[in-house]
């Protein structure tokens, strides 16, 4: 793998064609590694709401039967 | 809740917290990176796509170890835990299907290419849900957790596929960084295996909270079974 700056990459372009066109795909590059980053982030997330609803869920569905069984024992 | 569960609860959130600590400060510093020479800026999204796999992979290990310990030992704390890491497993291995699935968009310009790697990363991906689906369809809890860790030990087997594929036969996915003959710039290795580190401690927090509602699940039932009976 090799490294390099952007000011390195377009010291190589020959034309402003070129350039523009080396902007665009690092512009679309950058574009896309946030929706990556995004996308994958939001799946986290929506797993851990998930969860956490799910444990909320629980405690409410055990406490209320607690509360039945002590009424039934009375 | 007795003082030694509020202790688990605060180290629990601790550790946490720190794994979305380092991943939030590694995000900073990765924008800051220099742009890989020819892929540009979505070769960082490396920083995420393969830590995930990381978890995901292990989550798998973790899911047999515990479905062959349940199947010898019947305690049902192994099937907890087979639950939890599989779920947790899944919630991962999605993301990093879908970042590779952005990074082969970019690099490739398709979404999708069916070689070895990425329908063995899809067919375990479904292998898993399965697995998932398979515990809701069955009602009596030991014979649920029987079939699920024989089916959670025959998923396995697509685990080694997916890692080696990529050594087996030619993919459009490349080969590994590391294991490929490449290498990384000793700073991006750093934050690399930081990457690593928090998803690992941030997949590891998540299946003790998980394993922590099978819990409350099995208590859940024998509530209602002695609410039944009465």
């Amino acid at each position: 793998m090799h490294l390099q700056y952007i000011p390195m990459l377009f010291a190589q372009m020959t034309t402003p064609d070129d350039i523009a066109r080396e902007a665009a795909r690092l512009q679309r590059n950058y574009e896309w590694l946030s929706v990556g980053l995004w996308i994958a982030w939001v799946i986290l997330v929506i797993y851990v709401l998930f969860m956490v609803s799910r444990g909320r869920k629980l405690k409410r569905e055990i406490a209320s039967l607690k509360v039945m069984l002590e009424d039934r024992q009375k | 809740m007795n003082e030694k569960s509020a202790w688990g609860d605060y180290i629990l959130y601790a550790l946490g917290t720190v794994a979305i600590v380092i991943l939030v400060r590694d995000i900073n510093v990765i924008a800051r990176l220099p742009n890989e020479a020819q892929q540009g800026a979505i070769f960082k999204i490396i920083f995420f796509h393969v830590p995930v796999a990381f978890v995901a992979m292990t989550a798998a290990a973790v899911a047999l170890i515990a479905s062959v310990l349940f199947l010898i030992t019947r305690n049902f704390r192994y099937d907890a835990l087979a639950v939890a890491v599989t779920e947790v497993g899944l919630a991962f291995l999605a993301a990093n299907l879908v970042t590779g699935s952005i990074w082969g968009h970019v690099i490739w310009g398709q979404w999708w290419a069916w070689d070895a790697r990425l329908t063995s990363a899809l067919v375990c991906w479904i292998l898993y849900a399965a697995y998932l689906m398979l515990r809701r369809a069955v009602e009596e809890p030991t014979q649920r957790a029987t079939f699920a860790a024989v089916w959670s030990i025959f998923s396995f087997i697509d685990v080694p596929i997916v890692i080696f594929s990529i050594k087996w036969w030619r993919t459009q996915h490349p080969q590994p960084v590391f294991w490929g003959g490449g290498s990384f710039p000793h700073d991006w290795l750093v934050i690399w295996l930081w990457n690593i580190l928090a998803m690992m401690l941030l997949g590891a927090v998540m299946t003790v909270v998980r394993v922590r509602q099978e819990d409350a699940q099995r208590e859940l039932d024998s509530l209602r079974r002695t609410v039944h009976a009465m």
